[in-house]
């Protein structure tokens, strides 16, 4: 607790280093789009601790919270070590495994498959570096704090963050862009994932923050959501008596103190009542389950953020399922987005359209295009709409291909696509709600195969 | 207190008992109505020691066992040429055949119900000698080892889910009870409950006198009326149009569609042992198995999708499509556990 209260230094990023920002991606079908860096600037607020870093690093805030950058602004990603079924992948601390050779057979990482196994499209493989250039150090780099250099089998040296070494997407365009990776937590049957990396929030102890496809929930460090109360100001509750029959203030130890969004609300004598943004805070005693949306449902009550995602497209709907909310189209169909990560030691995904679709192809039509795009259709943009943000994109593709598209050619579509993976619907879904398409493919959807687009998780443990 | 005092004594305790006992049964009704939360659910598999009887050829090969033989030298060959071959097939489900030799069950005797009143040469007989029996969901996977008892990779992992996600949270209410051990007119609704399941001290023993709530957000769509009567303490309800199971997994939500389906309950205060049974939807029944459960952990319990399918589709005897007249259900029973527990409206 002590250490709290030595943090001095709470930043929220300069919102005019975003305002800067013009979309310049050429996969884009929409040229550009000035409210973009509005709305984004608007919610990237999620303040971080500062800590020391080297003067050529910087923080950026992205739909992922505040992430570590480099001059170019450009987002700094590790990949840390995962157990797979037959192994790991990954890198332990202090051992970059991320090298410009390309590979060339399967891993075996994952049953019941062998390894040894020829990969596709070998001519046109890229490396490992390839996708992920390491950051590399100059020789006379000074570490601090956390940041340490190690060297790699061929001498350079490369900066590492909490010995995780760091690397950049070559699917980021712009600073801010997260396209390359995802806190949001993966399986035991995942790929070993690239994270972004970024400074520790600015959180009092006790509270965590859930990665979310809605946002940044704030939560206790057990992994209960926390709530807010309208009725309620800084200085003053409206949760009394009865009221306290379903929820808990979030008690603060009698020594903490106020500091930047966070402030103490003293509730009865000598009863400090954690603030945040204005709103005290509250367990839901009646919540099921860890990062629960339950007691939003009673009026006037709301999960807490510390930012929320960018929104979705306009034309876009929410629709109950059986489980909980899905992200639909107009008319109602759910939208899903396709999974895919390669059984090789460098865990290459393969979910993106310059990745081959030699995957995709397999399990959307058996290796046919046609059947495709009738089974997983992609969730066409109409001819007015343009893209919402850099997360939910109009992207253009060669509907036979799976690949981007030239804006010219001839047969290319305009569809949506969330951090420029093109988005689907299912040809099983039948009616509002229907999740029938989710967890097709291989490891149920998250190798090589579709999930859901869940807005609202009242079942599957945390998925969102 | 004399011998004959202790005699009384005695007598008066156990006629306490007794009608203390039955008390209890009949107090689990409220309102004329009692409730009961599924806690186990098993595709039901008539098995044989050594599986001699039912399976004199031995178990199927799963999708390991298939993928050496098809590929001995794979390391020659590409992930087209065989992982993903392997996975299209899998998910682009064909009838034609494998070329493996699938082995169905053989023998005469299984559990079920006699669910189109008829008795034909295909039929099953129970083994309480009742004829007629249709089964023909056992047919294909008896001589699967996943879907045997009781290390089966489906019998555990898929039931054990039964009780753990509240998604599968099945409920049966009875309303319009008079006598819970004859009475020929009830109504029965089916539910989902929204909580999770009373247990003992140790966690693990599901225990009765829980309470549930009607899930009538999420689970709207799951709620059924029926008819159905009780003779000699067993359930039996008229046949449900179409009953979806909410059937999760490893967190991917997904469902079984019974058609006709019915309940055949042996009934307690406590609790109800029995039969689930009707025609199950081919497609829904083979997808809600590939979606929960991956090419690994079939591997587990040797079943082989690619071989399933094509069984399922040729023992697939009710409800022809309207286009091609192919049968799309298969005749099947589920072996149901279910606790009493009190439904909150």
């Amino acid at each position: 607790m002590k250490s709290w209260f030595k943090f001095n230094c709470a930043s929220t990023l300069p919102l005019l280093a975003l305002a800067v920002l013009t979309p310049t991606s050429s996969l884009t079908a929409d040229e550009s789009d000035s409210s973009l860096t509005a709305e984004e600037s608007e919610l990237f607020t999620e303040a971080y601790r500062d800590v020391p870093m080297p003067l050529e690093f910087r923080v950026e805030a992205t739909p992922e919270g505040p992430v570590f950058a480099d001059a170019n602004g450009k987002t700094l990603y590790s990949w840390p070590q995962h157990k797979l079924r037959n192994g790991y992948s990954g890198e332990a601390k202090g051992s970059p495994a991320c090298y410009d050779e390309v590979l060339t057979v399967t891993a075996g990482l994952m049953s019941p498959y062998p390894a040894g196994i020829k990969l596709p499209e070998i001519d046109s493989r890229l490396s490992c570096t390839d996708l992920w250039p390491p950051v590399l150090a100059e020789a006379d780099a000074e570490e601090i704090g956390k940041w340490t250099v190690i060297q790699r089998r061929d001498a350079t040296l490369q900066w590492a963050y909490d010995e995780q070494p760091l690397y950049l997407s070559i699917r980021d365009q712009q600073p801010g862009d997260v396209q390359g990776g995802s806190r949001r937590r993966y399986g035991g049957d995942s790929p070993a994932m690239r994270v972004p990396v970024g400074p520790p929030s600015l959180l009092p102890p006790g509270f965590a923050i859930k990665p979310t496809s809605i946002g940044r929930m704030l939560t206790s460090d057990k992994n209960e959501s926390v709530y807010s109360f309208e009725g309620d100001t800084a200085t003053s509750s409206a949760c009394e008596s009865k009221c306290l029959a379903n929820w808990r203030p979030v008690v603060a130890p009698a020594l903490a103190r106020d500091q930047g969004e966070w402030s103490l609300f003293e509730r009865s004598p000598g009863v400090l009542q954690w603030v945040f943004r204005g709103k005290p805070l509250y367990t839901h005693l009646r919540d099921q389950s860890s990062w629960s949306l339950e007691g939003s449902d009673s009026p006037g009550w709301h999960n807490v953020f510390t930012q929320d995602a960018p929104s979705y497209p306009e034309s876009f709907t929410q629709q109950p399922s059986l489980a909980g909310n899905v992200l639909a189209d107009s008319s109602g169909k759910t939208i899903y987005r396709y999974n895919c990560g390669e059984d090789t030691a460098d865990q290459l995904a393969c979910d993106h359209p310059d990745d081959t679709q030699v995957y995709r192809l397999a399990m959307c039509g058996a290796g046919d295009a046609l059947k495709c795009l009738q089974h997983w259709p992609y969730l066409i943009a109409k001819d007015d709409e343009i893209s919402t943000n850099r997360t939910w994109r109009i992207v253009l593709i060669d509907p036979l291909t799976g690949r981007f598209a030239a804006p010219d050619q001839d047969g290319a579509i305009r569809v949506w696509s969330y951090r420029d993976r093109p988005v689907t619907t299912f040809g099983g879904d039948n009616q509002p709600g229907d999740v029938n398409g989710g967890g097709t493919g291989e490891w149920r959807g998250q190798r090589n195969g579709l999930k859901a687009f869940w807005l609202r998780d009242d079942y599957m443990n945390g998925i969102l | 207190m004399n011998t004959l005092q202790r005699l009384a004594s005695n007598l008066l305790v156990a006629s306490a008992m007794i009608s203390g006992g039955v008390h209890a049964d009949q107090s689990m009704l409220r309102n004329r109505a009692i409730g009961y939360v599924m806690t186990d659910l098993f595709w039901s598999v008539y098995q044989t020691p050594g599986a001699i009887q039912e399976c004199p050829q031995g178990f199927n090969d799963g999708p390991r066992e298939q993928f050496e033989q098809l590929f001995p030298y794979h390391q020659a060959l590409t992930v087209e040429e065989t992982q993903l071959r392997q996975e299209i097939e899998t998910w682009h489900p064909t009838t034609e055949s494998d070329g493996f030799e699938f082995f169905q069950v053989e023998g005469g005797i299984s559990w079920g119900v006699n669910l189109d009143g008829e008795v034909g040469l295909n039929d099953f007989v129970h083994p309480d000698g009742t004829p007629g029996i249709d089964n023909e969901l056992y047919r294909a996977v008896g001589c699967i080892i996943g879907f045997r008892g009781p290390d089966g990779v489906e019998y555990i992992f898929q039931n054990k889910a039964i009780a753990d996600e509240r998604y599968n949270r099945l409920m049966i209410e009875l309303t319009e009870v008079d006598d819970l051990e004859n009475d020929d007119s009830v109504t029965v609704s089916v539910y989902r409950g929204l909580d999770r399941l009373l247990t003992d001290a140790t966690g693990s023993k599901i225990v009765p006198g829980g309470t549930q709530r009607v899930d009538t957000r999420w689970g709207q769509k799951l709620i059924r009326q029926i008819n159905a009567k009780i003779v000699d303490s067993k359930l039996i309800t008229e046949p449900i149009p179409d009953l979806i199971i909410p059937w999760q997994n490893l967190n991917v939500p997904s469902t079984q569609l019974i058609r006709d389906a019915r309940f055949v309950l042996d009934l307690t205060a406590q609790g109800a042992t029995g039969l689930l049974a009707g025609y199950a939807d081919v497609d829904t029944w083979y997808y809600q198995l590939i979606r929960n459960d991956s090419t690994h952990h079939l591997s587990n319990g040797q079943i082989s999708g690619i071989s399933l399918y094509k069984a399922l589709r040729r023992l697939a005897d009710a409800h022809p499509s309207l286009d091609t007249g192919e049968n799309t259900a298969i005749s099947t029973a589920l072996d149901i556990k279910m606790t009493q527990v009190f439904i909150s409206h």
